[in-house]
């Protein structure tokens, strides 16, 4: 095919020396570099890029940045690098580009679609969603393949991304966005004012409209200016730059996240470093800023007339963009349809490239500003008091029929004359980006000088330039230093001197209100007028809403589906709400704005996630045994953060044990010789402080007053609500000193609660609570023979039965290392908990295993922690209680202190009505009659299983195994009144139908008057 | 006082100062599964663990306890919030944690000497010391890359103008905590809790590759 058929001989940023190839839907062509993927298709003369979204009309490309509704592509060569959603007219060219139009099955070319399309339109009225979910939800299924296969806006990759992708944390006092004439004034401002200032620009260049300007600073080229700013900021210390790096969210507290795109602009996949590092492809950051500047500039908005949607209709100012950044020409023969000034530049460009400008048509009666003056002087004609009514053409432009209109009427006033042509550019105005300004929640300000909305600004946000309505170049200017000086003192800058370059000042004549272009048909009945390109929502669509009864704006969004694509109505919204103004006779303001909300363009997933993926998704906390545990072939449990061994299978004639079999045998050990588990995750606090026994009176449900030194005693703690939240053993390690244990889950937050209670509460106590959870490393050796065992790595601890009794705890050395043996037991047998600092536990550890192999010392996990405990009714906090179990269901009011004298936490809830009833959900123990049965844990419970369904639900299963010493399957549970119910039967009838019986007993299945712990 | 003050509490040295028996820091099997790149040339970031030090959680009056540390240890808490001072020799650093808390890290071996001395000088006066030498690490990194290494790492203002030597936080790394405190013009320190180091060293291995990080051993 021919080669760049509509690029300039010369002109544009384009260097026409490093040609590059790319392929857009299989073709291969070429553009240069300092192209986007937008600007050399349409070099090429590529006219459709897309099929529509809902009517599989043809689409080309009509703006030429963020606001891009039609030219949305999908990037990627290989399967893994896929991209969707990429605005081409935000995407820089690279050699290799591969893209495909994300809406074009089978074909963009090809108007197969175009009859199902038809068809689709006719089945897809405005409400389509809500009409077909109303009635009859079961087709929605059928029509939901075909939808989402045509109307599919790309597809995520279906491989692994190869790249890599991170997070920056910056802060700086003075954040500028948007690097045009605003931007850039405002940050020289605040960077020769001394304080830290960061300029983020989306673009590949920074310069912005300067970039494309016909104007002269000091009497050269704008863009020249713009180079002698960034050039004296890129080298300023107290100055980072970020071009390609798009702000899209603007948070609370001006925390702002921008997204840098690294290395889009070179390849698919980020290329390595020159030292062979890779480097991250995309890098959110996440900046805290003293003063935000927004200087985001303002999106044209195209006027809204019949067959607006044609290839080779385009916003004015894209025109002039492509013309003079690219090179490029969109066409041969013009026509302009205006509502301002400012948009004939679109014409002069057109005509400076030496191509025909058919026709200006402008809205307004007698337009006389120095634009309009320049065009006059070229001989181009100019049509006043008219507009384009109507463009013709079906894969492209090829005629505009243009009429005297009659815009406070709203109706074509005179005969429409038909103008060949294959590209019309049309210009309804400005809207200022107030997309940031709106996440912040405040809701913008109609300004009819300017017929526009500027931004309402919170605390902390200014705006400069076009963002806020201010349009002229010189007055954009002086507005950018002025704001940026602001900004600069609000964060005590230094004032600083700028010189603002000379720029002569253009004449406007004022522009008229114009959005949507009257037909001779009504609007209902007219060609498609479209509003919001991306989701082909229509005039007629916006006026069928109204008279539906949709009356608020944000009703109207939805029904219609306008501003719901990925370019969130960026072109379409301001016309979309000027329509509804008109059909409601209200006006633009009464209507009001839709909520714009982050992000402001697509972020691929990759940057929101940064480092935060694969090993990293989240800390793994390991103890000082951890390498001892992998090499041993444990499996492991998530227990909050940590990873602790859950049980460790072994391998026997070459076959691994089954966890069933692993947890058996780990059970037997305990329960017959000697076993071992690492429990240094069990939170641990180190109190200290003459008042330490009267808040431990006071956080837990039980006594302290009595605990001697040397001795350990359990406590349960409840939240002020009366319901259990953790429980542990506290040792009194001297009269001022304990430590407390906790869950392991529940560590940081108990020693937040101690925190709040001291901090808030009880000052006057004198107490501190420091975690050692870390320091200390704690080894549970546990079984008949675990004395055995201690006695040969231990001389000066007196391990006898009578001086170092249940419940006691004595400081020596185990293995040459100083240790604290705790004698508590959450197994039910003989047991001792060694706690060593952990930089010696792999030592004390290994220790243990030499001498243990004559008893079998047998390592075991968390499962069999949990049968061997529930064994013996032991809780754990968080399984067998969920926050509404208090100490009295649990059973366990052998652990209160009700006449201890302070009112202990949860005191007063224990005696609510609620909390004093017999019939709460109780703590017993399940017996299954099947002892081969293993309840499942959640399994809810009945009393008579003959009831009619629903059957009232009286409790759950909360801990269920089977125990290898008992032969049976056993369980605890929770069930209305079943303290009271010792010996009754309960039925857990299961999802298969089946149903399982099983007797209440007493939580403890086993030793139930701890003999074995005491011996 | 003060054999009573000292009877209160258990003073407990939990160091075993012996050959014979083996010690691991927090780091060593990260080092060993993860690796540790050699520290070249082009090493824009040097890490450092500074194993086995003695680390001591000071609870308490300001006065009093500087009072007390001027006295045992020839230097007094720093002065102001979120900052460390360090003794003459450099190798002891005192760090405020929040206003009735500090971290004083001293050699190693020293810390159960410095509890005793420091409580035989407090004796009855309100205040807590707590040995927490194996529940925590000490890194260090070096290099100039080490403030941006830090900015994908924690949330606080770690740009250099505004990070003096001599201030440290108690902030978030990544998804976890660490103490961030700058020793020299571009030396850091890192104090990780011993359950997150393994964590945290993949972490600034993986965020300092861009820099070729190397790790001294």
């Amino acid at each position: 095919m021919n080669q760049q058929v509509q690029r300039l001989a010369q002109g544009g940023r384009i260097d026409r020396s490093r040609p590059l190839g790319f392929t857009f839907n299989g073709q291969t062509y070429q553009g240069y570099h300092g192209d986007t993927l937008a600007s050399a298709l349409l070099a090429n003369g590529v006219d459709i890029v897309n099929r529509s979204f809902k009517y599989s009309r043809p689409r080309g490309i009509v703006a030429a940045g963020a606001e891009e509704p039609n030219a949305v592509v999908q990037l990627g060569a290989s399967e893994a690098a896929q991209v969707p959603n990429v605005r081409a007219t935000q995407q820089a060219l690279y050699d290799g580009l591969v893209a495909r139009s994300t809406n074009g099955w089978p074909s963009v070319q090809k108007d197969l679609m175009g009859l199902v399309g038809k068809v689709g339109g006719k089945f897809m009225p405005p409400g389509f969603y809500y009409k077909t979910f109303m009635a009859p939800a079961s087709m929605w299924m059928t029509y939901e393949k075909y939808i989402r296969k045509s109307a599919g806006l790309g597809r995520s990759p279906a491989e692994a991304d190869p790249d890599i992708y991170d997070h920056l944390n910056r802060h700086c006092e003075v954040l500028v966005i948007g690097a045009g004439p605003a931007g850039l004034a405002a940050a020289l401002a605040a960077a020769r004012s001394g304080v830290r200032v960061i300029l983020a620009d989306e673009q590949e260049e920074m310069g912005g409209s300067l970039l494309d300007s016909r104007e002269s600073l000091d009497g050269k080229p704008a863009a020249e200016w713009a180079a002698e700013v960034l050039d004296e900021l890129s080298g300023l210390a107290n100055v980072t730059l970020l071009p390609r790096t798009t702000a899209n969210g603007y948070h609370d507290h001006n925390f702002v996240t921008l997204h840098e795109r690294r290395t889009e602009h070179l390849a698919d996949s980020a290329p390595r470093t020159a030292q062979g590092a890779r480097q991250s492809r995309a890098r959110m950051h996440r900046v805290r800023a003293g003063q935000v500047i927004l200087a985001t500039g303002a999106h044209e908005r195209p006027l809204v007339y019949a067959g607006n949607d044609v290839p080779g209709n385009l916003v004015a100012g894209a025109v002039s963009t492509y013309i003079r950044r690219y090179g490029v020409v969109p066409g041969n023969k013009l026509v302009l349809s205006v509502s301002n000034d400012y948009a004939y530049r679109a014409a002069l460009d057109w005509h400076d490239a030496g191509r025909e400008v058919v026709a200006i048509v402008d809205a307004r009666e007698a337009p006389d500003g120095d634009l309009v003056g320049a065009a006059r002087e070229r001989g181009i004609r100019v049509i006043t008091g008219s507009a384009v009514i109507e463009a013709k053409g079906a894969n492209r432009v090829s005629a505009a029929r243009v009429a005297k209109i009659d815009i406070d009427g709203f109706r074509v006033a005179g005969p429409a004359e038909t103008l060949a042509c294959d590209c019309v550019a049309s210009s309804g105005g400005y809207s200022p980006v107030i997309h940031l300004a709106s996440h912040t929640g405040a809701r913008p300000t109609w300004n009819d000088d300017i017929l526009g909305f500027v931004p309402t600004l919170v605390d902390g946000v200014l705006a400069s330039g076009a963002a806020h309505g201010i349009y002229a170049l010189g007055e954009v200017l002086a507005d950018g230093v002025a704001v940026g000086s602001r900004a600069a003192a609000a964060t005590r800058g230094e004032a600083a001197e700028i010189a603002l370059p000379a720029c002569q000042a253009i004449s406007e004549s004022p522009a008229c209100a114009l959005y949507q272009v009257p037909h001779e048909k009504p609007t209902l009945r007219a060609p498609k007028q479209f509003v919001d390109l991306q989701n082909d929502v229509t005039a007629a669509a916006i006026e069928l809403a109204t008279r539906e009864g949709f009356e608020s704006i944000e009703h109207v969004k939805r029904y219609t589906a306008m501003g719901f694509g990925t370019d969130q109505g960026k072109l379409g919204n301001i016309n979309g709400m000027a329509i509804a103004a008109r059909c409601l006779e209200r006006t633009i303001p009464e209507v009001g704005t839709t909520v714009f909300r982050p992000n402001y363009t697509p972020v691929t997933f990759g940057a929101i996630v940064g480092r935060h993926c694969g090993a990293l998704f989240d800390p793994e906390r390991y103890t000082a045994l951890h390498q001892w545990h992998v090499e041993n072939g444990a499996e492991f449990e998530d227990v909050g953060q940590w990873k602790r061994p859950w049980y460790y299978p072994r391998k026997q004639g070459g076959k691994q044990e089954s966890m069933h079999e692993a947890v058996a045998r780990e059970c037997r050990a305990v329960r017959e010789g000697v076993g071992i588990l690492d429990a240094s995750t069990l939170g641990k606090i180190d109190i200290q402080g003459p008042d330490a026994r009267e808040f431990l009176a006071r956080i837990y449900t039980n006594k302290w007053e009595k605990l001697a030194v040397g001795k350990c005693r359990y406590g349960l703690m409840c939240k002020d609500d009366g319901m259990v939240t953790d429980d542990g053993v506290t040792s009194c390690l001297a009269d001022n000193h304990f430590v407390m244990t906790t869950t392991t889950g529940g560590a940081a937050a108990i020693l937040e609660w101690l925190e709040l209670w001291h901090q808030t509460e009880w000052p006057e106590l004198d107490v501190t609570f420091t975690s050692v959870t870390d320091h200390w490393a704690t080894m549970t050796v546990t079984g008949p023979k675990s004395r055995a065992l201690l006695a040969e790595l231990t001389d000066d601890i007196d391990l006898d039965r009578d001086s170092f009794k249940f419940m006691d705890w004595r400081e020596g050395t185990v293995a040459g290392v100083p240790a604290r043996v705790f004698r508590i037991s959450f197994t039910g047998e003989l047991t001792f908990e060694i706690n060593v600092q952990a930089h010696y536990a792999m030592h004390v550890w290994k220790a243990l295993f030499e001498h243990g192999k004559k008893y079998d010392l047998t390592p075991y996990g968390t499962e069999t922690m949990h049968v061997l405990r529930a064994e013996k009714g032991f809780i754990i906090v968080g399984q067998d209680t969920d926050g509404s179990v208090t100490p009295e269901d649990l059973g366990m009011q052998w652990c209160v202190g009700y006449d201890k004298p302070f009112s202990w936490i949860g005191k007063r809830a224990l005696t609510r009505s609620d909390t004093a009833r017999s019939d709460r959900k109780q703590l017993v123990g399940l017996r299954p009659k099947d002892p081969k049965v293993v309840l499942e844990e959640g399994a809810q419970i009945v009393f008579d299983p003959n009831h009619a369904i629903p059957m009232p639900m009286v409790g759950h299963v909360t801990s269920s195994y089977y125990s290898p010493t008992l032969d049976s399957g056993f369980a605890l549970a929770v069930v209305k009144g079943g303290q009271q119910r010792m010996g009754e039967s309960v039925y857990l009838p299961m999802a298969d139908g089946s149903v399982h019986e099983a007797e209440i007993t007493s939580t403890i299945f086993i030793d139930p008057k701890g003999e074995r712990q005491h011996v | 006082m003060s054999d009573s003050a000292l009877s209160r509490v258990n003073l407990f040295d939990s160091r075993a100062d012996h050959a014979s028996v083996a010690v691991e820091s927090p780091l060593a099997y990260s080092l060993q599964r993860s690796g540790a790149p050699a520290p070249s040339a082009a090493s824009r970031v040097v890490l450092r663990e500074q194993a086995f030090l003695g680390h001591l959680i000071l609870r308490g009056g300001a006065i009093v306890l500087d009072e007390a540390l001027r006295e045992v240890l020839d230097t007094g808490l720093p002065g102001r919030p979120n900052t460390l001072s360090w003794d003459a020799s450099g190798e002891r650093s005192i760090q405020w944690l929040s206003p009735d808390e500090w971290l004083l890290i001293v050699p190693g071996g020293e810390a159960f000497a410095v509890e005793r001395r420091l409580r035989e000088r407090l004796a009855d006066a309100s205040f807590a010391i707590v040995d927490v030498s194996g529940g925590q690490t000490l890194l260090t990194l070096e290099g100039e890359a080490v403030p941006e290494l830090l900015m994908k790492s924690v949330v606080y203002d770690v740009d250099p103008s505004h990070f003096a030597v001599g201030k440290g936080v108690n902030t978030v790394f990544a998804k976890a905590t660490a103490i961030v405190r700058r020793s020299g013009e571009t030396r850091w320190e890192l104090v990780v809790r011993r359950s997150f180091a393994d964590y945290c060293y993949r972490w600034l291995l993986d965020a300092g590759e861009e820099y070729a990080i190397g790790v001294e051993r």
